[in-house]
């Protein structure tokens, strides 16, 4: 015999719809807060060539971030993005100095990408290996193959063309920026307007109970981890072409902590089942204020991560009082 | 000290939220006895316990112990005064060694402040000897059976120093030689001088452990008394009261034909091959007491569980079910027990709770259609009687009753043959309640096929046609509703008494996988 002590009727006061709006918009009253900050704080940061270069700067880990807060959405965490980053940069220049084609090697990309994506998503769901095991085994696997395949180095691209798609632009607007909107968009549909993203929520919310409600556990996983993936290829197709060539080494290394951070201040919970892609979308923008602010202010780039690491723990604080 | 008595409980009340748990109810343990605490799901007996141990005030009353009056205010201060609670869930940590669980928290230490390991090994071993076993107090307790972990609860008691230890239903975790094992070491308590209260329903068990027995119903005292001489159909009889006959819910109607059979369908390790159907409008119920293996059976139905044998015929096609999926493609629909657990989403809104196993409805080029979702919630929530203001809030913030009655319609709208309803009413208030019981039977009467599952037998009596009897993983009976007493339910529900053609089938081929 248990008392009863939560017999409440849902109300709607006054007070419960402010904390409504707090909970979900609070990303978004944060980024404009910071956004107002900055213009004060340097005249340069108003200027619109400074605004598309933050914009440009982030479209690679806003991209990746998309993919991070679909699976955060359903419990887990990816930490490979970063080195199959560069896994799938290493394959794609391969392919693209092989074929001479440009098509065949962002075909390739992709096909690598959501093929390391999908393995992630066989060990999470038909595994049954924590995410975190998982696709930390994932980071370190990828990371060697791209180092082995360059032999260590960078590789870079002998076919002109390529990398015209990260350094073109379309009404001042460059192409990067557009495809990171694209992919909001994209992304934003899926999570909120299809049965993939209902049923992503649900499993991150209730995994057992999203079971006994007739959903594929374990196929939705395998679909966030390889979606996850592709978006990955993407970033790395951006990542190659605008320097014309990848490092084996260095190219995406940290990412996954930056995109992790951005999902976090965007109000995504670590355990799943509550965030939104707008609120990631702004977060990586609050990052990306962040990192231009300080380049502004000549911050030592040694400085940087503290005041970054800062943030997403005054994010998380805030975020818990709901 | 010359009271034969070791504790006194006179005239406890208490209630929750102005409900009356307890209402005067008073209980004396004498010195070295084994006493049975008995009566059905919310009787009071936690409760009582809970003041006992301190976890809960009395509002009145008085408890007494060794003839001094005491108030018991925190856990500490009853452990204090000799009282050991060992709960249902083991309280011992698997990754520890045997001697560590015993002194967690009291750990001997030497006076540079590092444990007495060799100290406390021994006592261990002390304590252990006078239970009759020996073990390696540095082994694993992750490696010991379950009696055994239990045994070392017992021994963490009387290192305290223990004089009453509270056992509630300590054997429903134990295989049958393990019951046989815990009754030997509390027997060997009883000799020590050591007093037991054991709750349990199992009056099998009761019967063959306990002196003397008291009873609780509805949180009000009943009986005491002995139980040598005592037929086990008297306590029963005064467990379930006389005055329950209320009006049964479902009227006698016409079935169809049968949508849903089953055949030797078994788990193992949870419960024996069974057998039943289930007709067109027809309700059947399953009950039994904590254990039994009624949800672990349906979960099996469902495909949640991995079956060990047993075939699955749904509208005469047999169907194979490995998943929840492949349940609801064949016609099942299933709403649990622990709601919060099992079936609500508490971050998705009221709507999108509702739709979740329906998406395919509301689905257009791939998008999902929200006024269609919106219209679809209008429609149940008439039909329903579901009270809110705002769908769009998230599914924790309505009442128990008005959460599951969105887990109801979120399976009507997948439109199944068969639906299951685990513990319906499970934290559910009284009207609501009613109301539950109600949509199912109508639901009865527009021609689906009904299972429901509950430990509560009244209420099962009210709306089904047919009742299974489980215990311990088997059918042991087969009632037609209206044949059916609470006494009849209990004594086969207890394991006391089982049908000899069907029973007796299923515990031989229990026993021979063994």
């Amino acid at each position: 015999m248990q008392p009863k002590q939560n017999n409440r009727q849902e109300s709607s006061g006054f007070k419960e719809k402010l904390s409504w709006l707090w909970s979900d918009y609070s990303v978004i009253i944060a980024f404009l807060i910071i956004f107002i900050a900055a213009s004060f704080m340097s005249p340069r940061f108003l200027d619109l060539n400074n605004q598309m270069n933050i914009l440009m700067q982030v479209s690679i880990i806003g991209i990746i971030a998309l993919g991070m807060t679909v699976v955060m959405l359903s419990g887990g965490i990816d930490l490979s993005v970063g080195s199959v980053l560069a896994l799938v940069g290493v394959i794609a220049v391969i392919a693209l100095n092989a074929t001479g084609s440009i098509i065949a090697a962002v075909l390739t990309a992709f096909i690598v990408g959501s093929f390391a994506g999908l393995l992630n998503g066989l060990m999470v769901a038909k595994g049954r290996i924590a995410s975190f095991i998982a696709t930390l085994g994932m980071m370190a696997a990828a990371r060697s193959i791209a180092l082995y395949i360059a032999n260590g180095g960078s590789i870079s691209g002998e076919v002109s063309g390529f990398s015209a798609i990260a350094n073109s632009e379309f009404f001042m607007i460059d192409y990067p920026i557009i495809i990171f909107i694209i992919m909001t968009v994209f992304v934003y549909l899926l999570m909120h307007k299809t049965r993939f993203g209902r049923y992503v929520y649900a499993i991150g919310s209730n995994e057992k109970a999203a079971m006994l409600s007739g959903i594929r556990v374990d196929r939705v996983k395998i679909g966030v981890y390889s979606l996850t993936g592709l978006l990955v290829s993407v970033a790395a197709t951006i990542e190659t072409s605008r320097l014309n060539s990848i490092s084996s080494s260095s190219s995406g290394a940290s990412y996954e902590l930056d995109a992790i951070a951005a999902v976090i201040i965007g109000g995504t919970r670590m355990t799943g089942g509550r965030g939104k892609i707008i609120g990631t979308f702004f977060g990586v923008l609050i990052l990306g204020i962040l990192n231009n602010m300080m380049n502004l202010m000549n911050v030592s780039p040694h400085l940087q991560g503290f005041v970054k690491g800062l943030i997403i723990i005054i994010a998380v604080v805030f975020q818990k009082r709901e | 000290m010359s009271n034969e008595w070791i504790v006194q409980m006179k005239n406890i009340e208490k209630s929750f939220n102005r409900v009356p748990v307890l209402k005067k109810v008073s209980l004396q343990v004498d010195k070295g006895e084994i006493h049975a605490l008995l009566g059905e799901n919310g009787a009071g007996k936690s409760t009582l316990m809970n003041i006992l141990g301190g976890i809960h005030q009395a509002d009145a009353g008085s408890i007494a112990i060794d003839g001094e009056e005491v108030t018991m205010t925190t856990p500490k201060v009853s452990q204090e005064l000799g009282i050991s609670f060992i709960h249902q869930e083991l309280n011992v940590v698997g990754d520890l060694r045997i001697y560590e669980n015993m002194f967690l928290g009291s750990e001997l230490r030497n006076k540079f402040g590092f444990v007495k390991e060799d100290e406390m090994c021994r006592q261990t071993e002390d304590i252990l000897a006078k239970l009759g076993v020996t073990l390696n107090p540095r082994g694993y307790v992750r490696d010991l059976d379950t009696s055994y972990k239990q045994l070392i609860e017992i021994s963490r008691a009387l290192l305290h120093r223990s004089r009453l230890i509270i056992m509630d239903e300590p054997t429903t975790a134990l295989a049958e030689h393990e019951v046989e094992r815990l009754f030997n070491f509390m027997a060997k308590l009883r000799e020590t001088g050591v007093s037991i209260i054991y709750i349990s329903h199992k009056l099998k068990e009761i019967e063959a452990i306990c002196d003397r027995y008291t009873v609780l119903r509805d949180g009000e005292w009943v009986g005491t008394g002995s139980l040598e001489g005592t037929e086990l159909d008297q306590i029963t009889n005064m467990m379930v009261g006389r005055s329950v006959s209320e009006e049964r819910f479902v009227q006698d109607h016409a079935f169809g034909e049968t949508v849903l059979e089953v055949k030797d369908l078994s788990c193992e390790g949870a419960f024996s091959p069974v057998n039943f159907s289930v007709r067109k409008g027809q309700v059947i119920g399953f009950t039994g007491l904590e254990g039994d293996g009624r949800t672990e059976l349906i979960e099996t139905l469902f495909g949640y569980r991995k079956k060990s044998t047993g075939s699955i015929k749904i509208n005469g096609k047999s169907v194979k079910i490995k998943h929840p999926k492949h349940a609801l493609k064949a016609g099942l629909g299933l709403v649990p027990k622990d709601r919060k657990e099992n079936a609500i989403i508490k971050d998705l809104n009221v709507i999108h709770n509702l739709t979740l196993s329906s998406m395919g409805h509301f689905e257009k080029t791939g998008f999902i259609q929200e006024k269609r979702e919106k219209s679809r919630f209008s429609f149940y929530r008439d039909k329903l009687n579901i009270k809110l203001h705002n769908p769009t809030v998230t599914i924790d913030k309505l009442s128990g009753g008005n959460q599951q009655k969105v887990v109801i319609a979120k399976w009507l709208e997948v439109g199944p043959d068969v639906l299951i309803f685990d513990n319906p009413t499970q934290g559910i208030d009284v009207g609501a309640k009613r109301e539950v019981y109600q949509h199912i039977i109508d639901l009865a009467k527009e021609g689906k096929a009904i299972i429901i599952l509950s430990s509560e037998a009244p209420e099962i009596m009210k709306v089904c046609h047919y009742i299974h009897v489980m215990y311990q993983g088997e059918i042991t009976a087969g009632i037609n509703g209206e044949d059916a007493t609470e006494d009849l339910i209990m004594s086969y529900a207890t394991g006391s008494k089982r049908e000899v053609g069907e029973g007796g089938k299923y515990r031989n081929a229990a026993k021979a996988k063994q």
